[in-house]
């Protein structure tokens, strides 16, 4: 009986503990991601200025409704998916393949992976900082593009044109990231058991089979992962568009969402509308979110 | 026998070939994007080493003629010649330091916390957590900088650190590591009458260095790399941060290309000593994310 009391007494001293050590982090997130986020939500029904001394005034959905129905917003709705779609695709299909590549070359795998990885190393707009003069009229892209296409003189208005921009900032989000989730999925193929191939081949499959009947569908999992994971990435995009339209591109064909909240909350001091639309791209991103844990919990894979 | 044998040579010599063809695709494709990949950062570091009307000539030198050292001055000392960019360079420092001290203190306690006790609402309490992954910073930004200037520490070293003291997958990444640590350790440490914050800081803290690395690195890039919150708290110039700089100093009119990428080499120059001494931290930092589900 004594014993029991005293196991039970310090089972009660060790959660206590357990407690202790877990309650500064929670009270953190409450304090900076809880309470903002319901901030958020809550502001998105007033009409609030920054600097103005009245007080907020309720407007119910008006905000909402004033963003379905403006041209602007809706604008940063199709800038946004346009930029996430023309990234993720390609970012998607050609880190797989370069990931197969990489695991399937016996010599030199971590030099490829160190030359792939080292863009992400540079901060976005350290990035966007040295595309912005590849991009210039005089610049090496309308080089080497010239060189290729042989149009030679010909300036492809990188950063002036409308359509163009929108190419531009995905090139150099593509460059930037590409490395990243190579190596992202270089750890999922890795976790391919080698036995599985072994018995395949001796079963006389050939490579291309292989890829499609063992490497894809073992896959699945990394690939929805990485595919969420890239899709968000581009949902929030801002560091490019950013210094892209400060140094005079055109901001409309780029006025991605973020850049949007980022000029009507801090450049305007709408808060309001500002939430509004932090709390419609939350949604957007909860949806992208929900559909992974949908379909990962779906996947399981086991060997 | 023999006609077996003779049959069999054709069929493998072609098999060979296309094995071959295949190889020198691959090696093609791979060392076209390796081109892609590193011309961009040896452009950076060329462009920043010349003067600024050999940087935009055609076709472009890949091999600067000396070095172009007023370029680096001109960076630093800044357009007005105030060498704020120095203190920038402190500023980032400071806020990227501390930002990724208290991530891997708070992540590895929390972390601790939940893969090694029993309590009441644990899984509760991991699943909040977990939760807030899906809230993205640019959605609370508004919100945050409302609060920040509420309490008054908008434009100060408070304001900057304070969003990003600990985040979720650092938090997920040492629960994941610790729940593998041997149970029997830390109750000898206990039989033998040390303290709990003991056993952490003695026992527990120590032991987790791979894992402690990847996420310093993780938190200091984030830091190092953030534009957007800066953005809103930063307002004065001597608060500024480094990317705050780069913007600044690219979007002003009498900048020449030559310093613009000085600023740009300089910058990157700190994560690049990180990535070439550590790179497989980096690289385990994003291979985690592949085993996130768990």
């Amino acid at each position: 009986m004594r014993q029991k009391t005293k196991t039970k007494s310090i089972e009660k001293h060790l959660s206590h503990w357990g407690i202790t050590f877990v309650l500064p982090s929670i009270v953190f997130f409450s304090l900076f991601n809880f309470y903002p986020i319901l901030n958020a939500l809550y502001t998105s029904f007033f009409k609030k200025k920054v600097l103005s001394l009245a007080a907020p005034e309720f407007v119910g959905l008006k905000n909402y409704i004033y963003l379905l129905t403006s041209a602007n917003f809706w604008n940063s709705i199709r800038a946004t998916a346009v930029f996430t779609i023309g990234t993720f695709l390609p970012l998607l299909l050609a880190s797989l393949i370069f990931a197969v590549f990489i695991t399937s070359i016996k010599r030199g795998n971590k030099f490829y992976q160190m030359a792939f990885y080292s863009p992400a190393v540079l901060s976005s707009v350290v990035s966007a900082a040295i595309w912005l003069l590849i991009f210039d009229p005089r610049g090496l892209g309308n080089q080497w593009v010239n060189n290729l296409l042989g149009t030679h003189g010909t300036d492809h208005n990188w950063l002036a044109d409308a359509m163009m921009v929108q190419l531009s900032t995905m090139i150099v989000y593509f460059w930037k990231y590409i490395g990243y989730f190579i190596i992202i999925f270089i750890a999922g193929l890795a976790s391919i058991p080698k036995s599985l191939y072994e018995a395949a081949r001796i079963d006389g499959t050939s490579g291309w089979q292989e890829f499609w009947r063992i490497t894809l569908p073992l896959l699945k999992p990394t690939i929805v992962l990485v595919s969420i994971m890239s899709m968000l990435q581009c949902l929030k995009t801002f560091g490019i568009q950013y210094l892209f339209t400060q140094s005079g591109a055109p901001q409309d064909p780029i006025n991605v969402i973020t850049m949007n909240i980022y000029n009507t909350g801090i450049r305007d001091h709408r808060i309001g509308r500002a939430s509004a639309m932090s709390i419609i791209l939350f949604i957007i991103m909860l949806v992208f979110t929900w559909i992974q844990f949908k379909s990962s919990k779906s996947d399981e894979v086991e060997y | 026998m023999q006609l077996v044998q003779s049959l069999k040579t054709p069929i493998r010599s072609l098999k060979t070939a296309q094995i071959t063809w295949q190889k020198a695709l691959i090696w093609f494709l791979l060392i076209l994007l390796t081109i892609f990949t590193l011309t961009p950062i040896l452009y950076m570091f060329t462009a920043s080493a010349m003067p600024a009307k050999d940087i935009m000539k055609m076709p472009y030198r890949w091999v600067p003629k000396g070095f172009e050292y007023e370029n680096f001055v001109k960076a630093i000392k800044g357009n007005d010649g105030s060498f704020i960019f120095l203190r920038n360079i402190l500023n980032s420092l400071i806020v990227a330091v501390t930002c990724a001290v208290t991530t891997v203190l708070l992540s590895a306690i929390t972390g601790y916390g939940l893969a090694k006790f029993r309590f009441k609402g644990r899984n509760l309490l991991f699943m909040m957590i977990m939760a807030t992954m899906m809230i993205p910073f640019e959605a609370i930004m508004i919100p945050l900088y409302m609060v920040v200037t509420k309490l008054g520490i908008q434009n100060s070293y408070t304001g900057l650190i304070l969003p990003f003291l600990v985040n979720a997958f650092g938090i997920f990444m040492m629960r994941q590591y610790l729940v593998t640590f041997p149970t029997e350790f830390l109750d000898a440490a206990r039989v033998d009458g040390m303290s709990e914050p003991g056993i952490f800081t003695k026992i527990v803290f120590p032991n987790c260095k791979p894992a402690i690395a990847t996420l310093a690195i993780l938190a200091f890039r984030a830091q190092w790399d953030n534009l957007l919150w800066p953005l809103l708290v930063a307002q004065s110039e001597n608060m500024k941060t480094v990317p705050l700089y780069i913007v600044k100093f690219t979007t002003e009119m009498n900048t020449d290309e030559g310093a613009m990428m000085a600023v740009a080499a300089i910058a990157s120059i700190p994560m690049f000593v990180l990535f070439f001494s550590l790179s497989n931290y980096f690289i385990s930092g994003t291979a985690v994310f592949s085993s996130r589900k768990g």
